[in-house]
């Protein structure tokens, strides 16, 4: 039962500082790897030059954006569930870092459709389905924001977010098929994986690094909370 | 009612929803989704002929044939090929070898003719396949950086 | 069970006609919506044709979502919501009634007024047909995930605005079955593949929305 001690806001504050530091000396370091892979190891693509490189930033911003969002409905039903205040305050902090990976992803992902689609904005699945995204972070932050009492805040959003996370795979397999309808299906001959393995390195080194990012962060947005009630 | 036969309901609901709902999918999957066939398809002649659809596939290396306006390539799915006609510019990304999706309708002939041709971008980032090639572009750089001084 | 549900539905057909004039309001709404694109993108046949599944159903998003601020608010206002909240009924089934009710004035009228406006788009019979169907399957799996967001929006400030931010993400699937299927259709495809994951999407919210909507709810008024 170790878990419900920590659950407790007294003892949690300062285990999630000390996890919070360390996260974000390991965001640093994994940064900086993922980085210098990306940008200096990986090869460069035989279609598109250099300029694919940007992948190394949306595609993990991608994952993290998706990520985020399971996890942060997760902590809300949790909260919903067993009344803990901590499970919820981690839902609200996990939602502003998920809505800011969102939004890296589309940037990322509209500057690199620039050179090799000739247009900032392609209305791809990946694209729109993220762009959905941005909109259920919004709509849950807004909807937190907008709720004076602070119970009916955590477990109003709470609803939502559960919501949004069932609705999530379904929206993303419509925008799938709404995408096809215009563009035809995603042309692939070969069935081993497409990308080199110093690539996908690079990916995952990234990955890492925004994933350490996001948990110092919102750990210290908790601490913030955490005071801001005393 | 009573909790129990309560919650009892709230199950057989949920079971009966989720068959229906299962039921409902998998009808929905045995109709077409796309209007998108393969060359497979179209030569199996699935594709409604007198109507607007999409091919799409590989364009076939040396299949690119220009005509004045019209220019001629075959799509092919790696079993089967399918001859398309096509007036106007095509995509910058349009390459042989390299993933099509074109827009138009098939001929009594065979002929498909496009009114639009998309290259989409493919998902596979193939770096230089031989490795060989990677290795002579290093050299190139190398004797290059020796003759330009910093 | 079923003569709470009837009950419940007749007394909110009761309560809609004796305000016309707001049921009214958000068909004049849809109508008007739907007349503006060609305003906007120019009065050539092809492309009205083209657009026309689309808009309507965009107009009926919009349209749907400007009725729902009121689906709890006037029962919320004079302690009839209190009410049922204590009452012996169980929610799920006093939620999903309301939420019946709600389809039937204003998601129904927006399935019948659908075939007019497609004339309007010059949009040949079989596929506006073909559009109302959609709309018929669509509507109330709006009204269903509509009744969510304004239980969870009940009471608040700005809460109209608040309410479309939260449910039109949600309503993307929706859309995109309905308005594809009449596009599909319109190529010679079909559709009926897309009718059919509409009618999945209606069990399944119809199965799981009133217990989200009762969750809501119950947290709204604490």
């Amino acid at each position: 039962m170790k878990w419900f001690w920590y659950a407790s806001p007294e003892t949690f504050f300062p285990l999630a500082g000390t996890i919070a530091r360390i996260c974000a000396v390991a965001a640093a370091v994994f940064a900086v790897a993922g980085l210098y892979v990306g940008f200096f190891v990986a090869p460069t693509d035989a279609q598109q030059g250099e300029v694919y490189r940007i992948i190394f930033i949306h595609v993990p911003a991608a994952w993290m954006s998706m990520f985020l969002y399971v996890l942060m409905a997760a902590w809300a039903a949790l909260g919903l569930a067993l009344n803990t205040r901590l499970s919820a305050m981690m839902a609200r902090a996990l939602a502003p870092t998920g809505a800011l990976f969102t939004f890296i992803a589309l940037w990322t992902g509209s500057l690199w459709g620039r050179p090799t689609w000739g247009t900032f904005w392609v209305w791809d699945a990946r694209l729109t389905s993220e762009l959905i995204l941005l909109f259920l972070y919004f709509g849950f932050m807004a909807l937190q924001a907008s709720i004076e009492d602070r119970r009916r805040s955590d477990r109003a959003g709470a609803v939502l977010a559960i919501v949004g996370a069932v609705n999530v795979p379904i929206i993303y397999y419509s925008v799938q098929w709404w995408n096809t309808l215009h563009q035809g299906a995603s042309v692939s001959f070969s069935r081993a994986p497409s990308m080199a393995a110093t690539m996908f390195t690079g990916m995952i080194l990234m990955a890492l690094a925004f994933w350490m990012y996001s948990i110092a962060v919102s750990l210290t947005r908790v601490r913030c909370m955490m005071r801001e009630e005393k | 009612m009573k909790p129990r036969h309560k919650r009892l309901a709230a199950i057989g609901i949920g079971v009966v929803a989720l068959g229906v709902a299962t039921a409902l999918v998998l009808k929905a999957f045995e109709e077409n989704l796309v209007f998108f066939f393969t060359p497979t398809q179209v030569a199996a002649r699935e594709a409604p002929q007198g109507r607007t659809f999409r091919i799409g596939g590989m364009v076939v290396p040396g299949s690119v044939k220009r005509d004045g306006v019209e220019v001629r390539f075959v799509v092919t799915d790696t079993a089967k090929n399918i001859p398309v006609a096509y007036r106007g510019a095509l995509p910058d990304l349009f390459r042989e070898g390299k993933g099509v999706v074109a827009q138009g309708q098939l001929g009594p002939d065979g002929l498909f003719t496009a009114r639009e041709v998309l290259a989409k971008h493919d998902e596979n980032y193939m770096p230089p396949e031989a490795a060989h090639a990677l290795g002579k572009a290093a050299l190139e750089k190398a004797q290059k950086s020796v003759v330009i001084t910093k | 069970m079923v003569e709470i549900a009837r009950a419940l539905v007749c007394r909110d057909l009761r309560l809609a006609l004796r305000r016309r004039a707001d049921v009214a309001t958000a068909l004049l709404f849809f109508v008007i919506v739907a007349s503006l694109f060609p305003l906007g993108v120019g009065a050539e046949p092809n492309l009205l044709r083209s657009i026309a599944p689309g808009v309507i159903w965009v107009a009926a998003l919009l349209a749907s979502i400007l009725s729902l601020a009121r689906l709890f608010a006037d029962d919320f206002a004079d302690g009839t919501l209190e009410q049922m909240l204590l009452g012996a009924a169980p929610l799920g089934v006093v939620v999903a009634a309301k939420a019946a009710a709600h389809w039937l004035v204003c998601g129904l009228p927006l399935v019948l007024l659908a075939p007019l406006l497609a004339l309007q788009y010059d949009l040949p019979g079989p596929l506006a047909g073909m559009l109302a169907l959609s709309l018929a399957l669509g509507t109330p799996v709006l009204s269903l995930i509509g009744a969510i967001g304004a239980a969870l929006t009940l009471g608040l400030r700005g809460g109209g605005v608040l309410l479309s931010l939260l449910v039109l993400p949600l309503y993307v699937p929706v859309l995109v079955l309905g308005a594809g299927s009449v596009e599909m259709a319109s190529a010679g495809l079909g559709g009926q593949g897309q009718l059919l994951l509409l009618a999945a999407l209606l069990v399944v919210a119809a199965a799981a929305a009133p217990w989200a909507i009762a969750a809501a709810l119950r947290i709204s008024s604490e």
